[in-house]
């Protein structure tokens, strides 16, 4: 007994407090002073050297906008202006038509905090698109459709293999599932069927043979094969969306993997959703094909726009992923072209075929997924040029002959970004406008004042001095979980967000107030001030933490199902049982032992 | 769901002469107890009208769930609904569902997905100026059928996950009868709040699935405070009949229920009343749950472990074998 009542100091808990209220307050701060628009601009080429700053001001403010500041860094020129959002693509679209093509012109954002706050690595909390407006999709990526072209690639190779060892009788075709291989052989040919499928696993790794009796079998890829390559699909799909977006200019878009198949992508700042529909969703490819020799099999064939039948060799020379740099121009007629730049594969792959082929055609075919009356995606394509090579090229050359300006821009932005292999399609698509958002962030935060309000005046009413103790440590909570947010990356505030800060407000009291209760009581039991405070902080404890954790496991849970808005409230309301644990039980308990309130107990209440 | 009421109903009105006969009339605690079974009572009917709300309407799922397009605008006057209906009619083809706001002056149209006529910016500034009225666009959501299933599917998963969390945690913390209360306490908040929107017909979407999640946390929070107050309770007080002691912990923790409930709902109104349109199913889900979370933490969850025969020499027990474990 002697020992509790020695009175201890709190020297490091006072150390530990406020370190963290300052860190996590200076995090909180620049959010509000929020955001000011911004614009890069940066060189296509990297040898090329920015326009001066002097001239950047002056273009944007011929369009009556304030330029605040101007940022340049080795790459690029942040030009922070003073306007909306119309402002910002006014002053996008004269920046593109004064500088050309030369350089990019991508849309983002500045903290509007003071400098040395930014200084010190210190930006405000991340908008939802609820609160800042913008454009929302998601996407599907159709593994399905790219696991039947595999197959049907795997389908040709195996035709050729067994084409290449004149394996007469033997015979592959794609189950009417388009799930599996059948493969159908003579009852002698049981040791080359073991060949061509050891040949086939070289070639294709993950693919397997199952006999179903001497004269059937099967190839199909192995499930983990599957796996690998649909996870290969998923990355391949979002890097190439990640480019597109970038080419569309547009810096603080959110990709992200949602579930097996599909990726959402956030576009905040977006108004026209069809221009970025168009490119988002475009799953055109470029191949480049050699004509197919006379005894070639699995030869494709293709209609050109003469009515001309062409036969193509079944494997391309390239692809569209070969290609490192695409523009679109106009040849001396006029006509629109898209001029091409071959990486290294590419380019070597390139001028060994062009050498051995001068004189030959080269036929270049535009693949694209559209959805049919049935609602299937199905894979047109199309012959947009055969041209003869008329010398050896190299990695640099053009595709002539294309519909507009627009179609050419597109493909050469398409083909810059990357192509996608499976076909994606739009499942769900959201466009907020920015005014609404403003308003969002309006209602929010008067919701938030306003709850605040009440609960910092009725608590201080009810409980007096242990109220404001618990008032103060409210209003810690609330800086530590604006600060915590502000901090952790990948944490997006939305609207539901705002609303399970508002809840956090009102729920976090609860802690207080199962201490103060328990308190209370045990100065009724007759404890003295300093012993009931103690053991009141001691003994809820137990019940505090089980209260929290419940709730912890439903946030974690929401947190791990939800998307969108369920994920911005789970984020906020896990995030405040931290803070409010901290500051309900260590702080408040902290600031009740140096403030040391007296706890008046009424005499008939006491209870021996 | 209803059979399962039913069959808790009449296992109630069995425990409930019991009750009767322990607590004598005289009793300080005999009108306390009395409200509290009337309050018992309240919410084993409450589940019962929302198990027959959500059987026989249904939810009212919205766009989260269903698919489809909706389209959100604001006219700068106000504009009597039937005549936009009509005006969107001559326009529109197919079917749609026009609702309003803020006095007329915010409308969504809904339309299911595959509509043939699908609302877009150029129809809108199309039919602001064939109509004459001044039109601004807000929002424009559209969501593909497939993933509104999904959607019900894991939201359903996630109800379920987060009961058999809550079960496994509360079995391993409390004693199984504690546990069932606390978890029909959380049956009927979750229950009550689904029949509430099944019976008004509101629009039940993803922020409103938040909520209900929200709900089974803050249940749990009241029904274990009150647990650790009865356990706590049980171990000291050995004379008193259980009634006694559910009611003598029911009441020490009173305060502290009305007190948290009163703040919560304080704020949970000032969403509901200023958060504006988009939060307003979401604050409506969280005030109801609040309210009758309040009252299935004080009337059931400790209710049911005194109806399902929990006693003070189970704790007493325990106690001991404790204390014989804490002695070096």
């Amino acid at each position: 007994m002697r020992k509790t009542t020695a009175k201890p100091k709190y020297t490091w808990q006072i150390l530990v407090i406020i370190v963290t209220v300052i860190i996590l307050g200076l995090n909180a701060i620049p959010t509000f002073y929020g955001n000011h628009n911004a614009l890069l601009v940066s060189a296509v080429n990297p040898t090329q050297s920015l326009p001066n700053t002097q001239t950047l001001r002056n273009v944007v403010q011929q369009q009556n906008i304030n330029v605040e500041q101007i940022i340049n860094s080795e790459s690029s020129s942040k030009i922070v202006i003073d306007g909306d959002d119309d402002a910002l693509l006014a002053a996008q679209t004269q920046l593109k038509t004064t500088l050309g093509d030369d350089f990019q012109v991508r849309l983002g954002s500045q903290s509007a905090a003071p400098k040395w706050l930014q200084g010190m690595g210190m930006s405000p909390i991340k908008l939802g698109l609820d609160l800042s407006g913008g454009v929302l999709f998601v996407l599907e990526v159709d593994t399905n459709k790219a696991d039947q072209e595999r197959l049907g690639n795997a389908k040709d190779e195996a035709l050729q293999l067994i084409h290449d060892n004149g394996l007469r009788g033997m015979s592959v075709k794609l189950a009417d599932s388009q799930e599996k291989i059948n493969l159908h052989f003579l009852t002698h040919q049981a040791s080359q069927v073991k060949t061509v499928v050891n040949e086939l696993q070289q070639r294709l790794p993950g693919i397997t043979y199952t006999a179903s009796d001497d004269r059937d079998g099967t190839l199909v890829f192995s499930d983990q094969s599957v796996t690998t390559f649909h996870h290969e699909i998923m990355a391949q799909a979002l890097t190439t969306l990640r480019g597109r977006i970038e080419e569309l200019g547009i810096t603080e878009a959110v990709t992200q993997r949602q579930g097996q198949n599909r990726i959402r992508i956030e576009l905040p700042g977006v108004k026209d959703p069809e221009q970025a529909k168009r490119i988002i969703g475009a799953t055109a490819s470029l191949d480049f094909y050699e004509m197919a020799q006379s005894g070639t099999v699995g030869a494709k064939t293709f209609t050109d726009e003469n009515g001309r039948r062409l036969r193509l060799a079944p494997k391309p020379i390239f692809t569209g992923s070969n290609i490192e740099n695409a523009t679109s121009g106009r040849d001396d007629m006029g006509i629109a072209l898209v001029n091409l730049a071959l990486d290294g594969i590419g380019g070597k792959k390139m001028s060994d075929f062009s050498k051995d082929n001068i004189g030959n055609p080269m036929v270049t075919i535009f693949s694209e997924y559209h959805k049919n009356s049935a609602d299937e995606m199905v894979k047109s394509s199309k012959v947009i040029s055969v041209a003869t090579i008329q010398s050896q090229l190299g990695n640099r050359f053009s595709i002539t002959n294309l519909d507009s300006p627009q179609a050419a821009s597109d493909l050469a932005l398409l083909l810059r970004a990357g192509s996608l292999d499976a076909p994606i399609t739009i499942v769900q698509q959201r466009t907020i406008q920015a005014s609404l958002g403003q308003e969002n962030v309006g209602n929010g935060i008067m919701a938030l004042a306003i709850g605040l309000g009440i609960t910092l005046v009725f608590m201080g009413l009810w409980y007096r001095k242990l109220g404001l103790i618990a008032n103060t440590s409210l209003v810690l909570n609330l800086v530590c979980l604006l600060g915590l947010m502000a901090l952790l990356p990948n944490v997006v505030l939305t609207l539901p967000g705002i609303a399970g800060l508002v809840l956090t407000v009102g729920m976090a009291v609860d802690t207080n107030v199962l201490i103060f209760e328990r308190i209370k009581e045990e100065r009724k039991r007759g404890r003295s001030n300093f012993l009931a405070i103690e053991t009141g902080y001691k003994e809820a404890f137990a019940t505090i933490l089980d209260a929290n954790v419940t709730t912890m496991i439903t946030a974690l849970i929401l947190l791990s199902i939800g998307y969108g808005p369920v994920k911005g409230f789970a984020m906020t309301l896990s995030l405040g049982i931290l803070t409010s644990m901290f500051t309900g039980v260590f702080v408040a308990h902290v600031l009740t032992s140096l403030v040391k309130p007296q706890i008046a107990v009424k005499h008939k209440e006491l209870r021996s | 769901m209803s059979a399962n009421t039913l069959k808790n109903e009449t296992s109630m009105q069995e425990a409930t002469n019991t009750i009767s006969q322990s607590t004598g009339v005289h009793s300080p605690m005999a009108m306390f107890s009395k409200l509290r079974l009337a309050g018992f009572y309240l919410a084993i009917s409450l589940m019962l009208l929302s198990a027959i709300g959500l059987g026989f309407k249904g939810l009212n799922l919205g766009l989260d769930f269903t698919g489809g397009y909706m389209t959100e605008f604001t006219t700068s006057q106000s504009i009597d609904k039937e005549q936009m209906q009509d005006q969107l009619a001559t326009h529109l083809t197919g079917d749609f569902e026009l609702n309003s706001s803020g006095a007329n002056t915010q409308w969504t149209i809904r339309q299911a997905d595959g509509a043939d006529h699908v609302i877009d910016k150029d129809w809108l500034n199309n039919f602001a100026a064939q109509s004459g009225y001044d039109i601004s666009p807000q929002d424009s959501v559209y969501i593909g059928s497939q993933v509104g299933s999904e959607l019900i599917d894991n939201g359903g998963l996630a109800l379920i996950v987060a009961a058999i969390a809550m079960m496994i945690y509360l079995t391993w913390r409390f004693e199984w009868r504690l546990a069932c209360g606390s978890l029909m306490a959380l049956v009927h908040d979750v229950l009550v709040v689904l029949g509430l929107f099944a019976w008004l017909g509101l629009p039940f979407d993803l922020t409103v699935l938040a909520a209900v999640l929200a709900i089974i946390g803050y249940s749990l929070n009241d029904s274990i405070v009150i647990g650790d107050k009865l356990r706590e309770v049980m171990r000291a007080k050995t004379n008193m009949s259980m009634s006694d002691i559910v009611d003598t912990a029911v009441k020490s923790t009173l305060t502290r229920s009305l007190i948290t409930s009163g703040t919560t709902l304080a704020t949970i109104g000032a969403i509901w009343i200023f958060g504006g349109q988009p939060l307003q199913g979401f604050a409506i889900g969280l005030f109801a749950g609040v309210v009758f979370g309040t009252l299935s933490s004080i009337a059931v969850s400790a209710t049911i472990p005194q109806l399902i025969g929990l006693n003070p020499e189970f704790y007493q027990h325990r106690a001991q074998e404790l204390l014989l474990n804490d002695e070096p």
